[in-house]
């Protein structure tokens, strides 16, 4: 009876964080971005500098009417969303917030978890690709695809060299074993991590796959109302999913300069925060890659950071143990 | 029969429903989809068996990668969305054949090669990373070194293929 | 990059862009919301035209260089007895109509470069959208309403020459005609009501 009274109240906590976070993300990216660009976004929703505009938009999207394309392969075509949002949920479950268990389930393997699962998301873009019946859309989805392939291999590669720094894949773990001069030491890889989980999101300037001004909205131009909403929710969880484990693997999660033992979901929720508004700064200041500067870049960019700062870590590990 | 058992045989009706369905639906890009819910009910039927790690690894490598460059190959060469009545290569009874008999054999092989060796799901964690990498690189370290090797070949191989001839 | 402009570091480029956002994002932004916060156009601004009734003589210069035809005069003739007894009897013109369609109306301005009489200004205020594209057309009374909100001229930029009109008045001033004593009596523009000449 406790236990499960335990479970209800983690899965909640986690729904809840699932669907809190995307929209904070969101309004920081409306914010941010009007700001560097000498605007000032939203205003008006809610009253207090439109704090409740995502919520406006979400009953805009509500209300949208519900398109299916003709020609669309209608099942998949459904399915697509949910298979592109559902992965970062279970995602966030495993990443721990504060110390002494204060995570939604502690997987022992979770880094791998959180990898595996986050790379699912990927099949909901591709198949929304497929299913529009759209040449757009369809170039979407293999340029969706083709990213992943390119980027999914340095985002594991840096974040198993935080697993070696750590000796774990738990989570929990690798937090519990970072210590601030992490920092220096595994810089690169924290970088590489940053820019391929900013192009597993396929966000600006890794954009390519929904690239608006070339190919539409990518895998999405077939989609309104809820569908598209669900959508770009996918999109900011993500953003969501990616500072968070950028957080726990490289940036020490709930270790903080004080009260790491009480304010630890403090200084987690402070440092994903600042992540997500690097991943908006970023999307603000610099242009679309073309699609082979993409994928260069990884191959030839990446992959190999990656490496070097794979080879360092184990350098360093061998030499301090 | 436990819980577990129940879980673990729907995972395998899931596998081999979906398996089937890989082979016999006439959209191509289904099949590829199937093909994920057969990776994610093997994947689930690890899980089970208590293999954590082998459970994500395959649904990272198979799921995650595999699978995505499958669907990249066919929305690549061939994307109709509609059915392809020529996919139906008219070898069924030969894959009938070939099926069964892979099936016997592995059956029979499985069963006779590994019936004594029994592994204690409740007491010890064997499917954690630390336990498969200590086996790995304790008992096993020669096969799996010569393993890398031979993906480390074909890798190289390939690029090789793969590269234009100067001419 | 290719040709001379290469940058000196690897990344340096990236970096400027970071902060160029960065610095954007800390200083305030200069927008107006405008609802709220009204705009504070220039005096010339071209947001809806005044009539000045009193000045227009009906002569349909307006309506004539009117690009699109927008502008509606309606007029009759009226007997004006003679000045002096024995006289003869003259005949002036009364405004009847006077409308502009702001439906059709492409705010070129033209219509107030021909006035010779200055009737028609310019006002910025620019608040006069409808519901029914029908209400867009101004009667006489609305652009008379219009009017009251045209700003006085801006003054001229110290130093510059008077314009021509100035000149013209100031020497048909010196030729000393005593001033018609029914000028007093006419009502003004808004901003000429106080002083007179400027």
């Amino acid at each position: 009876m406790n236990v499960a009274v335990e479970v209800a109240v983690r899965v909640v906590l986690v729904f809840a964080a699932f669907l809190l976070f995307p929209l904070v993300v969101g309004y920081m990216e409306h914010k941010a971005m009007a700001h560097m660009q000498g605007r000032l976004g939203p205003m008006y929703a809610g009253g207090f500098h439109g704090w409740a505009q995502l919520v406006a938009d979400g009953v805009k999207f509500a209300q949208k009417e519900d398109i299916v394309p003709a020609d669309a392969d209608r099942t998949v075509f459904k399915l697509a969303p949910w298979i592109a949002l559902l992965p970062y949920l279970l995602v966030l479950v495993v990443v721990p917030v504060g110390p002494g268990g204060l995570v939604g389930s502690d997987v022992d393997a979770g880094l791998f978890y959180a990898l595996a699962v986050m790379s699912v998301g990927v099949v909901g873009a591709v198949m929304a690709g497929y299913a529009s019946a759209n040449k757009f859309a369809l170039l979407g989805g293999i340029r969706v695809a083709a990213q992943l392939m390119a980027y999914e291999l340095p985002l594991v590669l840096s974040a198993v060299s935080a697993a070696m720094a750590a000796g774990t894949l738990s989570l929990g773990g690798i937090v519990g074993a970072w210590r601030p001069w992490w920092l220096a030491w595994q810089l690169l890889a924290l970088v590489v991590f940053l820019v391929a989980g900013v192009a597993e999101l396929r966000r600006p300037p890794f954009d390519m796959p929904v690239a608006d001004s070339e190919i539409i909205f990518g895998p999405y131009t077939e989609y309104t109302g809820l569908r598209f909403a669900l959508f770009l929710l996918a999109e900011y969880a993500g953003i969501v999913v990616v500072s968070a484990l950028a957080t726990v693997l490289f940036l020490g999660g709930w270790k903080g300069p004080v009260l790491d033992a009480q304010l630890g979901w403090l200084w987690t929720c402070v440092k994903v925060l600042f992540v997500a508004f690097v991943v908006i700064w970023l999307r603000v200041s610099f242009p679309r890659l073309r699609e082979d500067q993409l994928q260069r870049f990884a191959w030839m960019g990446l992959v190999p950071l990656a490496l070097a700062q794979l080879l360092l870590t184990a350098i360093v590990k061998v030499a301090i143990s | 029969m436990t819980a577990v058992d129940v879980v673990l045989l729907l995972l395998g009706a899931l596998a081999a429903g979906s398996g089937v369905l890989v082979v016999t639906t006439r959209r191509l890009v289904h099949a590829a989809l199937w093909l994920v819910v057969t990776f994610g009910a093997l994947a689930g039927m690890y899980l089970v068996m208590t293999a954590e790690l082998v459970a994500w690894v395959q649904v990272l490598i198979y799921v995650g990668a595999v699978v995505v460059l499958l669907l990249f190959g066919i929305m690549l060469t061939r994307a109709p969305t509609g059915r392809s009545d020529d996919l139906d290569s008219g070898n069924r009874p030969a894959a009938v054949v070939g099926g069964v008999v892979t099936c016997v054999l592995l059956v029979t092989l499985a069963g006779y090669g590994f019936s004594s060796a029994y592994a204690d799901l409740d007491t010890g964690r064997l499917g954690t990373a630390r336990a498969i990498g200590t086996v790995l690189f304790r008992s096993w370290v020669l096969p799996f070194e010569l393993l890398s090797v031979l993906l480390l070949a074909a890798l190289v191989s390939a690029i090789v293929l793969s590269r234009r001839r100067e001419s | 990059m290719s040709d001379g402009q290469r940058e000196t570091t690897p990344g340096a480029g990236l970096v400027k862009g970071l902060a160029t956002t960065l610095k954007t994002m800390v200083t305030p932004s200069h927008t107006a919301e405008y609802p709220h916060r009204l705009p504070e156009l220039p005096p010339r601004s071209r947001g809806v035209i005044g009539l000045f009734e009193e000045n227009c003589t009906v002569c349909m210069l307006c309506a004539r260089e009117c690009p699109d035809w927008c502008i509606y005069i309606d007029s009759h003739k009226e007997p004006v007895p003679p000045a002096r007894p024995g006289g003869r009897e003259r005949s002036r013109n009364v405004l009847d109509r006077f409308a502009i369609d702001y439906a059709l109306c492409m705010y070129c301005g033209i219509c107030i470069e021909a006035c010779p009489f200055d009737a028609l200004f310019w006002s910025p205020e620019f608040e006069y959208a409808e519901y029914d594209i029908r209400d867009m057309t101004h009667e006489r009374d609305r652009l008379r309403e219009w009017m009251w909100t045209v700003p006085p001229p801006p003054a001229n930029d110290p130093g510059a020459p008077a314009p021509k009109e100035v000149d013209a008045a100031a020497k048909t001033a010196a030729k000393a005609e005593p001033p018609r004593s029914n000028d007093a009596a006419r009502p003004q523009p808004p901003w000429e009501a106080g002083d007179d000449g400027g």
